[in-house]
């Protein structure tokens, strides 16, 4: 399969996987944006919103990676710096998640 | 294989504005938005690890109305994501590309995302 035909599938499987995830996080947000630490600590560290929302952020980094070398991909015209901004762009998109993975995985009330 | 000779995409000013342009850059802009979001909310969650103290300033601005504000606005990004990324997904199945179903689905999707921001909002604050 071509690099191109594959990078498109993933592409749609995860944004088709991180719709249910989105409509699921997005009223939860809303839930406890404004309540005390207690409460978004709880959110955190209870199942299921812990697995959820673990599962929710690697998917969204996973798409928004592949999404944003889309925009590289047509608007940097240097191959140097288009390489440069995919490499950080994917260090950042497992970085983030897995920091945050173990942040909650070790939050408690 | 060999991408130096690609060509790159129109820019912005280039396009007549009309309801497909207008969706597919907002459709972009918003996702980058969205994922820079995302990247706050992480970073906010784990800003509980420092504990209560710390977590007071946060919450007090998140009760402000500029933090009520960002969240409604950020339940409209998502939402208008979420339909025009149902849009492009039933493009990707062959159907759709005629140009008036394209226009419909294009306003639908528009309008629908201040409908599902209303939803959003209401659901999460148990108002059903």
């Amino acid at each position: 399969m071509h690099i191109s035909t594959k990078k498109w599938l993933f592409t749609k499987i995860s944004s088709l996987i991180l719709l249910p995830f989105m409509i699921w996080f997005i009223p939860s947000f809303v839930s406890i944006y404004d309540k005390d630490y207690s409460e978004v600590v709880l959110f955190f560290t209870e199942q299921p919103s812990k697995i959820l929302f673990s599962i929710f952020i690697i998917i969204a980094f996973f798409f928004s990676s592949l999404t944003i070398s889309e925009i590289f991909e047509d608007y940097i015209h240097s191959e140097k710096i288009k390489n440069v901004a995919n490499k950080s762009l994917n260090i950042f998109a497992i970085i983030i998640p897995l920091i945050t993975i173990i942040g909650i995985f070790n939050l408690s009330i | 294989m060999q991408y130096k000779n690609n060509p790159l995409s129109p820019h912005l000013q280039i396009y007549k504005w009309q309801i497909s342009s207008l969706l597919s850059i907002a459709h972009r802009i918003v996702g980058v938005i969205n994922i820079t979001a995302i990247t706050i909310i992480c970073i906010w969650s784990l800003f509980l690890l420092l504990g209560t103290e710390s977590y007071q300033t946060i919450n007090y601005f998140l009760n402000t109305f500029f933090g009520k504000f960002i969240t409604v606005s950020l339940c409209w990004t998502f939402s208008f994501h979420i339909l025009n990324e149902l849009r492009h997904l039933v493009w990707d199945l062959g159907y759709g590309f005629d140009l008036k179903v394209s226009k419909i689905t294009g306003v639908l999707a528009l309008i629908g995302s201040f409908v599902l921001t209303i939803l959003f909002y209401l659901i999460g604050k148990n108002i059903f």
